[in-house]
This record gives C-alpha cells, sequence and structure tokens, in this order.
C-alpha cells in the first residue's frame, strides 16, 4: 500500500513537473521596480511573438487602402510617437480634425483618443485610423481582407501570427492582426527621463532651473498637477494593481465662440459624444511625458510652442481676437476650475519649460524595441 | 432589464397553444408562414432614379439595415415578417439594403447591390408596411469583428461611436455635395458594455399604401438633402453629432429630433413606388 502511494505521489510530481515546463512562462514587462504593470485584456494576453508581430505591422505601409501610410507615419518614435503635425494627415490627404496623440505609456491611458469615454481597449481604437472612413486615415476600410491575406501570403508573418496565436485554427485574421499592433504599442514604455532619474535618488540628473520648474508644476499657484499629475502626468491613468477607474475630460478655457462657451463644430471634444452640453470643449488631459518633442499641442494643434500654452494657462484661457473662431475663453461657462491664471516671472517661465523638458526620455526616442525593423 | 427567458416561456406559452388551437380549428393555413414577401428599394432623386453614375446629381453613397419589418392587415393590425437567413445579407433580425454599386461617384462603395429584403409572413391580405431603419440596441454594440453578416461589414460599423451606421447616404453635384451617416450617439458605457444611448437616431418607417407584390421603396435623396444649400461650393456632411447644425435637416426630413434622437414628425424620405 506504501508502494502504491508513493508510485501515486511520483506520477503527480511528473505530471506536475511536465506542466511548468509546458506552460508560458508570464510576459517580462522591461519596467523598474516602482512602476505597476499595465493592464492587459484577458482576451489578449501578452506574447514576445505578439509584440515582435505588432512591431513589424505597426511599421508596415501595405496596411493601408493606398499603401503610402502606416501607424507609424502618424506615430514617429523620434517624436515621441507624434507626427509634429497640427493636424494629422490621412492616406488621402484628408486633414484629421485632432492632432496625432503620443503613444508613449499609452498602456496605462484608462481612456483613449481626445475625448472619447467608449474606448478603453487599444484592440478597439485601432479600428478606427485603420478601417474609418470619416475622415479617411489608413483607409484599409473595403479592402479588410488584404490584413489577413498579407498576413497568409508573408512567410514571416505567417510564421508569427502562428507562433502568436497557437491555439486558433486560422490565425491570419484583421482581429489577431489588430491585437498584435496593441500589444506592440502596450510595451512602448518611458520611465527614464531626467526626471524619473533624479526621482529614484539621482539628483544631479535635473538642473537647478529644473528643479525649481518642478516646484512651480506642483504648486498650487499653477494648478498644473490637477490634470497633469501621478506618474504619467496625466489624470487618466490605470494600471493592473487599480481597480479606480479614473478619467478626467477638462476644458481649458482654448475657445469661447458665441459668449456661451462654444467649440468649432467640427471639434466640440467630449460633446460630440455625449451631447451633454456642459461637456462642450472638454478634452482629456495628455501625458505630458516627452513634452518637449510633442509640439504642437492641444486637440487640435493649434497651440504651436509651450510657451504658448504656458500663456494660455497664465492668462486663464486664450484670447482669439480675429476670424471665425474669436473669442476669449477665459470667460467660458464651461472652463476647468484649476484654469483660473496665474502670473508668471520671466525667471519662472524659463524653470517652468526646464522642467517640461526633464520629461524627455532620450533614449525612448531611438531605442531599438521600438524601431522601424524594415530599416534594419 | 432583460427579462428572463423561461419566464416569459411559462407565462405565455400556454396561451400561445390557446391560441393555435383556436386558429386551426378555423382554418388549417392562417398559421402557416407561407407567404413570401419580397420588398424592393429604388433610390430616386425627386421621383427619377438616381444611381452612382448619374450626371448630376450623382449618388455617392446608400446603405442601410432595416429591422422588425411588419405588414397591415385589412382590419388595421400589424404581422411581423420573418427575414430569410439563407442570404448573407440578412439575419433573423436585420436586413442589409445596398443600392450603390462602386462605380461613378461611389468612390468608396462595393460592386453588390443588394436591393431586395427577403422574408416571409402568415397567409393573408396586406397593404401597408412599416420597418425600422437601425439595428436593435441587443445587436448594435457587439463586435464586428466577431458578429456574423450582415454585420459583419466594417464600412457599417462606427469604431468610434461603438455602433452600426444604421445609413449612410450621399449624393454630389458638379460643386457641391453632402453625405450623412446615422447611427445612436451619447452612448454611455465603454466598448463591449454600452449601457444605454441618449440619441438611438432609430428611424420609424410607415407606409400605408404599400401592397406587397406591387408595390418598391423608393428612397428619394432630393429629400433628404432638402435644407441643405448645394449651391454654395461647400460639401457639407453629417455624422449625427450633437454640435452638427447640418444634422437638424436631414433628421427633419427622417422623422427624427437631431436634439433628442427620437421619433418625432413625419418623414418624407421613404415612400411607395
Amino acid at each position: 500500500m506504501k508502494k502504491f502511494i508513493l508510485g501515486v505521489g511520483m506520477l503527480a510530481l511528473i505530471g506536475v513537473a511536465a506542466w511548468l515546463m509546458t506552460r508560458e512562462s508570464p510576459y517580462e514587462w522591461e519596467l523598474p521596480p516602482d512602476v505597476p504593470v499595465p493592464v492587459v485584456p484577458a482576451d489578449n494576453p501578452m506574447s514576445k511573438a505578439k509584440v515582435e508581430l505588432g512591431r513589424w505591422l505597426f511599421y508596415d505601409k501595405r496596411l493601408s487602402g493606398n499603401e503610402t501610410m502606416s501607424c507609424a507615419s502618424c506615430h514617429i518614435q523620434a517624436l515621441a510617437f507624434t507626427d509634429g503635425k497640427p493636424r494629422s494627415i490621412g492616406s488621402t490627404g484628408e486633414i484629421h480634425p485632432r492632432s496625432s496623440m503620443s503613444l508613449v505609456n499609452v498602456a496605462y491611458a484608462s481612456r483613449l483618443t481626445w475625448a472619447n469615454p467608449l474606448l478603453d481597449r487599444l484592440e478597439d481604437q485601432a479600428l478606427t485610423p485603420l478601417l474609418g472612413d470619416n475622415p479617411v486615415e489608413m483607409g484599409l476600410g473595403g479592402s479588410e481582407d488584404r490584413f489577413a491575406d498579407l498576413l497568409r501570403s508573408e512567410e514571416h508573418y505567417s510564421r508569427l501570427v502562428t507562433e502568436a496565436f497557437p491555439s486558433d485554427e486560422d490565425p491570419h485574421s484583421l482581429l489577431n492582426g489588430v491585437r498584435a499592433i496593441a500589444a506592440f504599442v502596450r510595451t512602448i514604455t518611458s520611465y527614464d527621463s531626467a526626471y524619473d532619474r533624479y526621482m529614484a535618488g539621482d539628483t544631479s540628473a535635473m538642473s537647478p532651473a529644473a528643479e525649481r520648474g518642478m516646484a512651480l508644476f506642483f504648486s498650487e499657484r499653477l494648478e498644473c498637477f490637477h490634470c497633469h499629475g501621478g506618474f504619467n502626468f496625466t489624470d487618466s491613468t490605470t494600471h493592473a494593481n487599480t481597480t479606480a477607474d479614473r478619467v478626467g475630460y477638462h476644458n481649458t478655457g482654448l475657445f469661447n465662440i458665441d459668449g456661451n462657451g462654444a467649440y468649432p463644430s467640427d471639434n466640440t471634444g467630449l460633446y460630440d459624444m455625449t451631447g451633454e452640453r456642459r461637456d462642450m470643449g472638454r478634452f482629456k488631459a495628455p501625458s505630458l511625458r516627452n513634452v518637449a518633442v510633442t509640439a504642437p499641442y492641444m486637440h487640435d494643434g493649434s497651440v504651436a510652442t509651450l510657451n504658448e500654452a504656458i500663456d494660455n494657462y497664465a492668462r486663464g484661457g486664450r484670447l482669439l481676437d480675429e476670424g471665425p473662431n474669436a473669442g476669449d475663453g477665459r470667460l467660458s461657462p464651461f472652463k476647468s476650475e484649476f484654469v483660473g491664471g496665474f502670473e508668471l516671472s520671466a525667471e519662472e517661465r524659463a524653470d517652468l519649460v526646464e522642467f517640461l523638458g526633464s520629461l524627455t526620455d532620450d533614449s525612448l526616442l531611438t531605442d531599438e524595441r521600438f524601431a522601424d525593423p524594415f530599416l534594419d | 432589464m432583460n427579462r428572463p427567458a423561461s419566464v416569459k416561456q411559462r407565462t405565455e406559452l400556454p396561451r400561445r397553444y390557446l391560441v393555435i388551437l383556436a386558429l386551426a380549428s378555423l382554418c388549417a393555413s392562417c398559421d402557416q408562414w407561407d407567404l413570401p414577401v419580397e420588398i424592393s428599394f429604388v433610390a430616386t432623386w425627386n421621383g427619377d432614379p438616381i444611381a452612382c453614375d448619374s450626371a448630376t446629381p450623382a449618388l455617392t453613397d446608400l446603405r442601410f439595415y432595416i429591422s422588425d419589418p411588419q405588414l397591415r392587415d385589412s382590419e388595421g393590425r400589424w404581422h411581423d415578417v420573418r427575414f430569410a437567413t439563407e442570404m448573407s445579407w440578412q439575419n433573423d433580425a436585420v436586413a442589409l439594403i445596398d443600392l450603390e454599386n462602386g462605380e461613378g461617384a461611389c468612390v468608396n462603395g462595393t460592386p453588390d447591390v443588394l436591393s431586395d429584403m427577403v422574408g416571409v409572413a402568415r397567409a393573408g391580405e396586406y397593404r401597408g408596411l412599416r420597418f425600422t431603419v437601425g439595428v436593435p440596441f441587443s445587436l448594435n454594440h457587439a463586435n464586428p469583428m466577431t458578429a456574423g453578416p450582415p454585420l459583419d461589414d466594417p464600412a457599417m460599423h462606427w469604431h468610434w461611436r461603438s455602433g452600426y451606421k444604421f445609413l449612410r447616404a450621399g449624393i454630389r453635384t458638379e460643386n457641391d455635395g453632402f453625405w450623412i451617416h446615422v447611427g445612436s450617439t451619447g452612448c454611455e458605457g465603454t466598448v463591449g458594455h454600452v449601457t444605454g444611448c441618449r440619441s438611438p437616431n432609430r428611424i420609424q418607417i410607415e407606409l400605408p399604401e404599400f401592397a406587397p407584390g406591387g408595390s418598391a421603396v423608393a428612397i428619394d435623396l432630393a429629400a433628404l438633402v432638402a435644407g441643405i444649400d448645394l449651391d454654395d461650393e461647400v460639401p457639407g456632411d453629417c455624422s449625427s453629432g450633437p454640435a452638427e447644425s447640418s444634422c437638424t435637416a436631414p433628421f427633419g426630413a427622417l422623422g427624427i429630433n437631431h436634439s433628442t434622437g427620437k421619433q418625432e414628425g413625419t418623414q418624407s424620405v421613404f415612400s411607395v413606388q
């Protein structure tokens, strides 16, 4: 009887060992020890093969209707995955009403895009630039089958997609391609700015001017941190260790066309999604990481420089003297209570800009893990 | 919100059996779903046909989903029409009607033309048709990437509004044009978990003079764009947004109040031909 029990025990041990060996090891995020892991949808777990596939697809121009543009066309690594234009231009020349958003640390965004409370997964968001026709961005709508065809026809894509989705009978699909792109984009994380090194204990990482600018940034006088707070400098941040659903939309007094707070009708922000008057001109506060390389600013790219952005906040809202959008944003009834205005000396302003510059992660801008694989 | 199916069955089944029994004793074929129903849709401009290759104006798009079709009997009672589900453009809840052929001005269109809704009704004499242009809420916020036909057409899905485009239509004149996309807006929740929409924007159509077998349904693009300036040389559009004043007139033509998204007043776009 003892021998029998021992035998069963041995078999069980062998079984457990075999299970441990075949089980896929969890994805390893390359993050600093105090940074939480981002939320990953249960139906799209991370894997190395998936991220590698996603990187190629992210840079593949064949995913646009006329094969002229890829995701990377509007999300350029050297510009912290923005495009440097006031408003992005689609593959057929249509001008998007909005400015391209940075993808850095977007895995931590509780909601995606400038003002869409419905979108909380990159897998859903990616379908709009790929297939949307209002405006046309990549313009694959109408020829969606080409995505699966590409995965099937290129040997190296077929190998990666089979490896990335091992339990799918036929993994060559638009859905899986989009999942792979989302997985890659989740890996675009940045925690190696001068500010990060300073916070990790290297007090020489930031100049005295940047230190003074940081004190201003986090002061109740300037109020910047209320919307641009937390480890990602935006209040719309989430991660795997929290259950709080934090999302903030703010009217910063950029427009007040009719004296009643109106924004240009093609760019009303949250109002376009909810139809609630109080949501006029409310947009998500973008992360300020790498903000020095992501000009021009705001949802419509209508603010050219950091100094100009600071001017608008110092004034408590933007004044547009002339043109179809003329009006005094300072007087908008929908403006955030944190955009009350402040006075800033020339030296203080220079310090604040210096601090914002310390949020640039130079290694991210050239990191080979995120670079265009077609250039290798 | 959702009533458990079992409860519904328990309360309704015995009654249904009684009704069937009663009908069966009156006439053997009354309850048979054996009347074929085929409803054709045509695109018109002030009564004349309009197509993608018309000179001016030309059609640029005309695709829509219909649901809940019903026919009226001589006593004014409405009876369901069931969609045939053998064809790829219909399931048991919606039918896709596509009146563009991808040619001429329909640059973003498809070659397939789907002009007929095909179904069955109970045998009977009918005059009068009603249906909804739209996708029922229970299907409208599902994932289009995994949905079956006809709800798998990405051109009919609005990824950023998280629902289908119930209707997409457009025309082009020599120097101007207009297009409209109608779908639910002001939806709450997140993708995959939408709990409701402030402006449903579903279009109710009722055509009392429709005669099955003899009538077609005409969609008059001229009525749809009647309130749009087609001479200002500024092509316009409406994507159902609350801030888009360009939506007010065409929504009115469809019988929808643009600010509430609810049915209000009479539509002038769909008629019997």
